[in-house]
């Protein structure tokens, strides 16, 4: 064997080695998802066994269903991802492009945030949320989220506007546009990608979090991360029902993935090849 | 009256304390090719950004076609500019690229197509209208800019330096098809450029800019012929004008180590000057004043020669001297007739 295909061969078992440390859980929980609880906590484990559907069964339309909290979860998640993006795209572009004070302090209030270990902000905001009776809702929900992903997501977009030419819009101004049109049908175009990013962490945080939800939801509101962990009790962990529960719950994120795929992948080499053509 | 008429008055443009333009007054008469020429940084690109109404001056006036314009939007005036970069939307074909600004004016639909074609086909790029900007050339791109900028027939058309991101060949053919362009549209231009050939060849009349201020304005011809001081006379030939500091007495210069007799001079009585003598206008001749060839370098049709007179250097071009050899001593001769006199202090032009 030659010393180049070892080398090949060197970085595929590394590549896949890799790729274990995410697929293997991923495999176990959607193995362990189809099994009934005799075959979950079998010694040793079983590989073979008699697939149900008795886990989804429950989770869906069971007493302990999870449907409604997959809904809460998406209206959470869509209304601040909805929020952060109406605020956050003109808010970048203004940055970008005015001489706004307070454009470097807003870089550190963003890695600031990061500081802060999130349980030193849980208590403040609880305070906070119990005053203003916004304790288990909708609104006050989106309002813990958009204090991380608005700042999160103004931050990112900027660098990305500040990457398209000037020049373009001021084009565009000379042919007649206005400064709304030269926005909408020159910069913003071209943000499609930076948009795309963004829409897909903004969205990730917002349904994956757990750690604010748990605290913040109550009965009435309660999105699915914060349901799934009813599944956890003292007297029994129901294996089955919770991985049933957390593989629906990453359907949306992988959807998400898909359609943006495209446009993420542009987005990320657009911010890596910066300013090709300027002066 | 006719359209695209430009006048500047005063013009000033300062950010915080730095003045990057002074005083700048110009006029423009309709149909007129001008050229604004300087080296980067002396304030040709910011005049013409605020005839585009990109930025407003601090102080002065802008009048189009005798309204004043001074703080008018850039979509308000009636305005085209071709940037350096070209400024292309790339996420529209060469098509909606051209049509954009007469969708922003709300023509017609059925008018669109026609006048897209139209302008397309005088900068022969017809045959690429589906494409879009990313997978043009160069030349390809600069010419839809060009098409984008008349497809609306505007009264001013700006060039910001257009022609210095394509390779010398094209830039010599498209600067005759510019011209072409221009006397054909019979549009009123305003050129940017740092490049005098450019200049020089396209203006009916030009600018020199230095430094923030407007130096001299005339025909490429007057400016070329009476550089009006020493930085304008630097900036025009090639290769530029040979620049002699030298102390006049009676009739004789003194430059350095070397003197010689200039007659025509004897009127300036004892003076410190800057002696300008363009390399055309240098010649061996018996007689003269006693030179070095230290360098020669072959153009083709002419060799440009170095000389060391005393302790100077002077170039010379021309094609009588390519049986010039390094280490040759040689007499040269300064046409009398084509020194320049500038004044050692200021650096401008000696009446003479």
């Amino acid at each position: 064997m030659s010393r180049k295909s070892l080398r090949s061969w060197a970085l595929v078992a590394g590549a896949f080695l890799v790729l274990a440390v995410w697929t293997v859980p991923l495999a176990w929980t959607l193995l362990t998802s189809f099994k009934s609880d005799r075959d979950v906590l079998a010694y040793p484990p079983v590989i073979f066994f008699e697939p149900t559907l008795a886990n989804y069964k429950e989770v869906l339309f069971g007493p302990t269903n999870v449907l409604g909290n997959l809904v809460t979860s998406v209206i959470i998640a869509v209304v601040t991802t909805l929020l952060t993006m109406i605020i956050a795209v003109p808010a970048s572009y203004a940055f970008a492009r005015l001489k706004v004070h307070g454009k470097k302090p807003l870089g550190f209030y963003v890695l600031a945030t990061q500081f802060v270990p999130p349980i030193g902000l849980i208590i403040p905001y609880f305070l906070i949320l119990n005053q203003a009776r916004g304790l288990d809702t909708y609104w006050g929900m989106v309002l813990i989220y958009l204090t991380f992903s608005l700042p999160f997501a103004i931050w990112l977009m900027i660098s990305y506007f500040e990457d398209i030419p000037r020049e373009m819009e001021e084009a565009a101004l000379l042919d007649r546009a206005t400064r709304l049109q030269a926005f909408l049908r020159v910069v913003l175009p071209q943000a499609r990608g930076a948009i795309a990013v963004t829409v897909t962490f903004v969205f990730l945080n917002a349904w994956n979090e757990f750690l604010f939800a748990v605290v913040i939801a109550g009965a009435k509101v309660k999105p699915v991360t914060v349901a799934m962990f009813n599944y956890i009790s003292v007297e029994q962990t129901r294996w089955g029902q919770l991985t049933a529960a957390a593989l629906i719950a990453m359907i949306p994120v992988i959807v998400l993935g898909i359609i943006a795929q495209k446009d993420i992948a542009k987005g990320l080499s657009l911010g890596a090849v910066k300013g090709v053509s300027r002066r | 009256m006719k359209r695209g008429h430009l006048k500047l008055t005063g013009i000033g443009k300062s950010y915080g304390t730095t003045n990057v333009l002074r005083g700048v007054d110009l006029e423009i008469q309709p149909g007129e090719f001008f050229a604004l020429l300087g080296p980067s940084g002396s304030g040709k690109t910011t005049t013409l950004r605020i005839v585009a109404g990109l930025e407003v001056p601090t102080v002065g006036q802008v009048l189009l076609d005798g309204e004043d314009a001074t703080t008018l939007p850039p979509g308000k005036r009636d305005v085209a500019m071709v940037f350096q970069s070209y400024a292309l939307y790339p996420h529209m074909s060469v098509f909606e690229n051209i049509a954009f600004p007469l969708r922003n004016i709300r023509t017609p639909a059925d008018q669109i197509a026609s006048l897209v074609r139209e302008a397309a086909a005088r900068v022969k790029i017809d045959h690429l209208l589906q494409r879009r900007p990313g997978e043009l050339s160069g030349g390809q791109q600069q010419r839809v800019a060009l098409a984008r900028a008349i497809v609306r027939k505007p009264a001013l058309f700006l060039l910001d330096e257009p022609l210095s991101n394509l390779d010398a060949k094209l830039r010599a053919e498209t600067r005759v098809e510019l011209k072409r362009l221009q006397r054909s549209l019979g549009v009123t231009a305003v050129y940017v450029t740092h490049d005098q050939e450019e200049a020089m060849s396209l203006a009916d009349r030009m600018a020199v800019f230095m430094n923030g201020i407007l130096v001299q304005q005339g025909t490429p011809e007057e400016v070329f012929r009476r550089p009006a001081s020493v930085d304008v006379a630097a900036f025009l030939g090639n290769p530029p004008m040979n620049l002699l500091p030298a102390r006049i007495e009676n009739g004789v210069a003194n430059i350095g180590t070397a003197s010689f007799a200039v007659p025509a001079l004897a009127s300036l009585g004892s003076r410190d000057v800057v002696l300008g003598i363009r390399p055309p206008d240098i010649a061996v001749a018996q007689g003269g004043i006693d030179a070095t060839v230290t360098m020669r370098e072959n153009l083709g049709d002419d060799v440009i020669v170095d000389f060391a007179v005393g302790d100077r250097l002077v170039r010379a071009r021309s094609a009588a001297m390519r049986k010039l050899a390094e280490g040759d001593r040689v007499q040269l001769h300064f046409e009398e007739a084509a020194l320049h006199v500038f004044d050692r202090e200021s650096g401008l032009r000696v009446a003479r």
